[in-house]
């Protein structure tokens, strides 16, 4: 009776179990056979990402491609597929670039002894005239370094690289590019002052051009002189963030006039001030 | 006049040929045009310092006028003597801020503070430089006129340039100079020229550096007459690939005119010659000088003419790119010693 029951309880466990295993070796061949046909997909699909980045490496290194007319089988897919992946491979290219343009903020960087450095050009110009051009070599071994620069020694490179440098390339350059269009602006004013204001006399400037000192001559009986000092405090601008008028006569300094003229010569480039100050007649 | 300007007039118009005394005098105004009329500079020397001697007495004029027409001398004539650089390191927030009142006032009361008596002079010259002339006493002897320390800085670079310095009153012009400035410190430059204006050129980047570009192949001296036509340079590719090696070494155009440059060796012989192990590890030391009329001149030539092989060993082109003359090479490896200055900025 025990066999009988216990007999019975095992034959139909190992029935449950056969079907079970039925079910298991059903599954097991259908995810084989799957995983066969994703294996071919894969090889399939690096195959072709293998294609398009020798394409892409030869289009970097300038190199010719070679199209093989026995090569035109169903298999690669013929030109037609070479021409697709040609494409694929210059879009990526064409986005690598982008990418680096972004990083180094839209500088024009050019690579100089073999990627162990790289030259950048600053260009300043001012109301439309094109001024001077300063360089600068960037060390790339390690760190990023200044290796050398024909950027005058007044400005405070230091003091940028200090802040930036190693922190966000792009952020260096363009402040380095601001200070240098600002300090050209600057100088350029006080050269334009000279030539066309001849009757204003530079009396103190200096190389960073933080500082300019100017004697004019008011219209006023008799002709005083008039001393206007504007100083640039914020070396990013080209305009004075401070300016002071001073003569002999108080009242004409205080005069509402020279009120109007101290405005001008903060709000507008100190040629342009001047001219305008000519041509109302406060100065000669 | 007292002994010491007599002396210091002496020694300025003795160093000067008879035919630019009249320039230097109009310059320094303190003559009268009668008195520049009457000088004879035909006359030997002796005679012509004593009439200047005689008319200066006659306008009243005295040391002070003396150091002046010292100054004007020297600020015609710079390259006399040996210069040296120093370098302020640590600039402070406010260093950009600093003008030239500020400087002067601050110089001068550092210096007037520590040294019982010293005289100071100050001169802002047209091209942004100052000029500073300091006659030394101490505490119980009077300036002396006759060793004057000259020294020239233009604000807002790092650069000091100084001659004729003795070394206990070093430490007073670096602290003078750090204090005027509004740096943390001062250092050895590493450059000393005879020449003034090769040094300024040098630091302060006043000759045409050349930068590798997009458009670069600079136009190359047609000092050598138009070619033949039927003669083709065959080697013309690497004639302006070692020109250009050249140009970015050491400069494109008038190069600044250093005279010499000196390595120290203080390395160990690495050969294969007789010597016992001892011997090995004594430092072999010697000293390499380069000299020349125009140093970098020279050395430019080298290598685009091909004498030299490129890439220029940064050996001499840092003479260049750091600004300085004098290296000292120790065994860590090649190129320049951990002992020179950072790149400078």
């Amino acid at each position: 009776m025990d066999q009988g029951v216990l007999g019975h309880l095992m034959s139909l466990e190992r029935a449950g179990v056969a079907q079970q295993d039925q079910h298991q070796s059903e599954r097991i061949q259908m995810l084989k056979v799957r995983a066969v046909s994703l294996r071919a997909k894969r090889d399939q699909l690096k195959h072709q990402a293998n294609v398009i980045k020798t394409l892409k490496d030869k289009i970097s290194k300038n190199l010719p491609f070679e199209y093989d007319e026995e090569d035109d089988d169903d298999e690669t897919g013929g030109f037609a597929a070479l021409q697709r992946s040609l494409l694929t491979a210059w879009k990526m290219q064409l986005k690598d670039l982008q990418h680096a343009h972004h990083l180094i903020g839209g500088f024009d960087l050019v690579e100089c002894k073999e990627g162990k450095s790289v030259c950048v050009s600053f260009h300043t110009a001012y109301e439309g005239v094109y001024l001077d051009t300063y360089n600068m070599e960037l060390d790339l071994m390690r760190t990023v370094q200044i290796s050398r620069h024909n950027i005058p020694p007044s400005f405070p490179l230091e003091v940028l690289a200090k802040q930036s440098l190693q922190k966000d390339l792009k952020v260096f350059l363009q402040t380095v590019s601001q200070n240098l269009n600002a300090l050209a602006a600057r100088r350029q004013q006080v050269t334009l002052v000279k030539d066309l204001v001849g009757s204003v006399e530079v009396m103190e400037s200096n190389e960073l051009c933080n500082i300019l000192v100017l004697m004019c001559s008011a219209q006023s009986e008799p002709p005083r002189a008039v001393l206007c000092t504007l100083e640039y405090k914020d070396l990013t601008q080209s305009l004075p963030t401070h300016v002071s008028i001073e003569s002999e006569d108080k009242t004409l300094s205080g005069s509402a006039q020279w009120k109007t003229n101290q405005a001008l010569l903060l709000e507008s480039p100190a040629h342009t001030a001047l001219l305008t100050m000519k041509r109302m007649g406060s100065i000669v | 006049m007292d002994e010491q300007a007599r002396s210091v007039l002496n020694r300025v118009i003795r160093r000067i040929p008879n035919k630019n005394i009249k320039n230097l005098l109009s310059k320094w105004n303190c003559l009268s045009a009668d008195q520049l009329q009457a000088l004879d500079y035909t006359k030997p020397k002796r005679m012509i310092v004593e009439h200047i001697i005689d008319c200066c007495e006659s306008s009243n004029l005295n040391l002070k006028h003396i150091t002046n027409l010292e100054m004007i001398y020297h600020l015609d004539n710079p390259d006399q003597g040996t210069w040296y650089a120093c370098q302020l390191t640590d600039a402070q927030d406010d260093a950009v801020c600093v003008e030239l009142t500020q400087f002067k006032e601050q110089f001068k009361a550092h210096l007037h503070g520590v040294i019982r008596h010293i005289s100071i002079k100050m001169k802002k010259h047209e091209d942004d430089a100052i000029w500073i002339r300091i006659a030394w006493g101490d505490n119980f002897s009077k300036p002396n006129h006759l060793k004057p320390t000259y020294v020239v800085h233009h604000l807002h670079t790092s650069y000091v340039f100084i001659s004729n310095l003795m070394a206990k009153h070093k430490i007073f012009l670096c602290q003078a100079l750090v204090v005027a400035t509004r740096h943390g410190s001062i250092k050895d430059g590493h450059l000393s020229t005879r020449s003034l204006t090769a040094m300024r050129d040098l630091l302060l980047r006043r000759y045409q550096q050349v930068f590798p570009s997009a458009q670069s192949k600079i136009q190359q001296e047609r000092d050598s007459p138009p070619l033949h036509p039927c003669i083709g340079k065959e080697h013309s590719d690497y004639e302006e690939m070692r020109h250009q090696m050249a140009c970015e070494a050491f400069g494109h155009g008038p190069t600044p005119k250093l005279e010499t440059a000196v390595y120290k060796l203080e390395t160990r012989y690495r050969g294969n010659g007789n010597l016992t192990v001892s011997d090995r590890e004594e430092f072999f030391r010697g000293v390499v000088r380069f000299s020349s009329s125009s140093l970098l001149e020279s050395l430019r030539n080298c290598v685009a003419s091909g004498m030299a092989e490129g890439p220029v060993t940064p050996l001499l082109s840092a003479i260049t790119r750091r600004g300085r003359n004098s290296f000292v090479i120790t065994d860590k490896g090649p190129g320049v010693s951990s002992q020179a200055s950072a790149p400078r900025a």
